[in-house]
């Protein structure tokens, strides 16, 4: 059963990066637009996310609840160690998620729209950076674990292990690829002829990734940092990594022949293997603590809860998978299964 | 300010904004697709603009109830990690499937507000039900967890640790039952108080009056029957406190001396510190009997209890004068209004739908005030008799600025909700049916 929720663990992880990140994206590709292609991505936006939007943050939940259930310990560090971040992530999804209502079902279209999009475009920039930030300190071996936090200073404990120039590039990547992922996204959604603004988007958004992650690596590398010198030695993470950059190429091939399923599909693969060699490269350790590390597969909970757990899990995900589905493919699905525009022509 | 208060103050403000999202998004579905049953069977358009109206609200509270449950759902870690630690695994079932069931009822919603004209009619009709029904059960779920803080089960406590858990056992805990059919209860009587209030308002103003008027009977029909059922719900409620925490049903009572026969006190000033209650309506045996149905059993009081085992008296007791208060005019208003569809005469008097207008906010205040008495009323305990709030804490220091931030944001966010609710009725009374 511990492996059931262990899946279950990484699927919503998976497919929170995935559809959360696409979320998010969309919110950084309109902050980075032109006045006139921000309408156009505003609508695309509504259209394509509006019914499924909830659902995707609903992962996190998920994700949060195993981990409080299962793993008490990890969710202990996290909380305690990374409380700050976590509450401006918290702010962030808040402040996101009623802009996007308000500026959708505001009953009266008038100035305060204004005050919605820019809400609604720097939360949706702001709040993955944060949960990034998270992510990278959990790997980032800063993160202080003691008994006594007076002996330290309230810097040393709760502002540095989240706070630095590794975990702010590891921000700045979740970020970029959130943005990246939503392109691939829209390129599929929009009009034909707004078609080329996402293409471009997609590919500015691909180089930042490709570069943060690059400096990410060079930066870890240098100052000897302990996760990417794992990540070098551990095979199946290069081999990941090798991967990831040459599907590029088949992304960046359907991308210009308007391969849309393709393209998708790719796009998944990437975030796929992304998270993979992440993961792997400590695997089960997934928190990287100044003095050691919290390995996933010890400090569970007992048995009695695991098998609980898993059972709810299976049953939930029998009655909501289908439904999920059923609802991505009769309204955001729909157009993609259509032949596009071109080929209808 | 000290980190326990400041945690203690987040926890409560966020969970007194997240009540009144979460109990409109719970039951508000239910006056729509009511409306919107009307309109599939009268085709009568009025029904029709009424449920699209109504869906708006649906969507806007599901999504600030969404909101501000995911905010609560970390808060619960960040401020009280060392619960969290040993209570996570043990009450997690309630947790798991209430994400099951939340997440069924956002994709319900998706099917509902998208799928206007284009899903088959009933079907559509029917996501809306769905919406309604996983909403209850959320609420059901998360107040179960809540029942576990009261009456711990579910596990052998020994030397400080949990052992045997068993978390079917922990979410049936003996406490699940009576605090759920309370505030599914409450949820419907101040929903329907509220949106029947703001529409008797329109009514009352001669805006739109066919409308308003509809919207109105659906909306106080469930408050009504909620109201008028409470008082059962309320009865068992106060006997099963009797027997497992009757230390907190002491304090709602601000009753400190140990007697039997006890009488029931109405209303009352309390001071702590001379134990008396000055200017109360005492009724005798009362209390007695509420309790254990016995005119002369006893009832144990304050002065039994370590002093550093009781909760803060003249808040318990001054929520629970204003709960009871409360839900006795509202179950009186429901009659009242079951009264008045005899007598067509009142609804063009402008009297009734004042009265109704007065009446709104006060199912919320209620609910409020309820949740008052459970949650001051358990403390200084996290875990009933088990782990102290205080105990479990997070060791971060600086909680109070943490609090402050929350404050600012809820309070804008209940601003720009309410300001947008006014234009959302604005524009209902300027279109055309």
């Amino acid at each position: 059963m511990l492996y059931v929720v262990l899946f279950f663990l990484i699927f919503s992880l998976y497919l929170y990066v995935l559809l959360g990140g696409a979320d998010y994206g969309a919110g950084i590709v309109e902050l980075f637009s032109s006045k006139e292609n921000q309408k156009i991505t505003k609508k695309t936006i509504y259209r394509v996310m509006g019914p499924v939007w909830e659902a995707n943050h609903i992962w996190i939940i998920i994700l949060i609840v195993i981990l409080w259930i299962a793993f008490p310990a990890y969710y202990n560090i996290m909380v305690v160690n990374l409380h700050i971040p976590l509450t401006i992530f918290l702010l962030g999804v808040t402040l996101r998620g009623v802009a996007f209502v308000f500026r959708h079902y505001d009953a009266v279209i008038d100035n305060s729209q204004k005050l919605y999009d820019g809400m609604f475009k720097i939360s949706s920039l702001v709040t993955p950076i944060f949960l990034g930030m998270v992510f990278g300190a959990l790997i980032s071996g800063e993160i202080k674990v003691v008994d006594d936090v007076s002996s330290l200073t309230f810097y040393e404990v709760f502002i540095h292990p989240w706070l630095n120039v590794f975990t702010v590039l590891v921000g700045f990547f979740f970020a970029a690829l959130c943005a990246f992922l939503s392109a691939v996204l829209l390129i599929g959604e929009a009009a034909a002829i707004n078609r080329t603004i996402y293409v471009r988007k997609a590919a500015i958004a691909t180089i930042v990734v490709v570069l943060i992650g690059f400096i990410t690596f060079i930066y870890g590398y240098f100052f000897d940092h302990v996760f990417v010198s794992e990540f070098i030695k551990n095979p199946y993470a290069m081999i990941a990594m090798l991967l990831s950059g040459l599907f590029l190429i088949p992304l960046w091939i359907a991308i210009r022949k308007s391969r849309r399923v393709v393209s998708r599909f790719f796009a998944g693969l990437q975030v796929f293997l992304i998270l993979f060699a992440a993961l792997i490269a400590h695997f089960p350790e997934i928190i990287i603590l100044e003095n050691g590390s919290v390995s996933l597969l010890e400090n569970i909970a007992p048995d009695s809860v695991i098998k609980v757990l898993g059972i709810s899990l299976i049953i939930g995900g029998a009655v909501i998978l289908p439904g999920l589905f059923h609802l991505l493919k009769s309204f955001k699905m729909i157009k993609i299964l259509e032949p596009t525009e071109r080929e209808s022509v | 300010m000290e980190n326990l208060d400041a945690a203690r103050l987040q926890m409560a403000f966020t969970l007194i904004f997240h009540i009144i999202f979460a109990c409109i998004g719970m039951v508000m579905p239910f006056f729509m697709v009511v409306s919107h049953y009307k309109w599939l069977k009268t085709k009568d358009e009025v029904y029709l603009t009424l449920t699209k109206s109504w869906q708006k609200g649906v969507a806007i509270f599901f999504v600030t109830g969404a909101v501000s449950g995911t905010a609560l759902s970390f808060e619960l870690g960040l401020l009280w990690p060392e619960f969290m630690k040993h209570a996570g695994p043990i009450i997690g079932m309630p947790f798991s499937l209430e994400g099951a069931a939340f997440f069924v009822e956002a994709i319900a919603l998706g099917f509902y507000l998208y799928g206007w004209n284009k899903l088959p009619e009933r079907f559509h009709w029917f996501t809306g039900v769905i919406i309604g029904i996983s909403g209850v059960a959320s609420g059901i779920l998360v107040v179960a967890a809540n029942g576990w803080m009261n009456a711990p089960s579910g596990f052998d406590y020994v030397n400080g640790e949990f052992l045997n858990i068993d978390p079917i056992q922990a979410m049936l805990n003996p406490a699940w039952f009576t605090q759920a059919l309370h505030m599914t209860l409450a949820a419907f009587t101040a929903t329907g108080f509220a949106v029947a209030g703001i529409h008797a308002y329109q009514v009352y103003k001669g805006r739109k009056i066919n409308l308003h008027t509809k919207a109105f009977k659906i909306a106080i029909t469930f408050g009504a029957v909620a109201a008028i059922l409470q008082p059962i719900s309320g009865d068992i409620s106060a006997k099963d406190i009797a027997e497992r925490q009757p230390v907190k049903l002491a304090a709602m009572e601000a009753h400190y001396h140990t007697e039997k026969g006890a009488p029931l006190y109405i209303g009352g000033i309390v001071d702590a510190e001379t134990q008396e209650v000055s200017y109360k309506i005492a009724i005798p045996n009362a209390l007695s009997f509420l309790a254990f149905g016995d005119f002369d059993a006893e009832v144990k009081g304050l002065n039994d209890f370590p002093e550093d085992e009781r909760p803060n008296v003249p808040i318990v007791h001054y929520a629970f004068q204003t709960m009871v208060g409360i839900g006795s005019i509202l179950m009186l208003a429901g009659v009242l209004y079951f009264i008045s569809l005899k007598k067509k005469k009142w609804l063009v008097n402008t009297k009734y739908w004042i009265f109704f207008v007065l009446l709104a906010p006060l199912g919320f205040i209620a609910l409020e005030a309820g949740w008052i008495v459970t949650e001051v009323g358990r403390q200084p305990w996290i875990i009933h008799k088990i782990m102290r709030t205080k105990d479990a804490v997070t060791p971060m220091p600086g909680i109070v600025f943490s609090f402050y931030t929350y404050v600012a944001v809820y309070l804008t966010l209940s601003v720009a909700v309410t300001w947008l609710m006014i234009r959302q009725i604005k524009v209902l009374n300027s279109s055309n049916t």
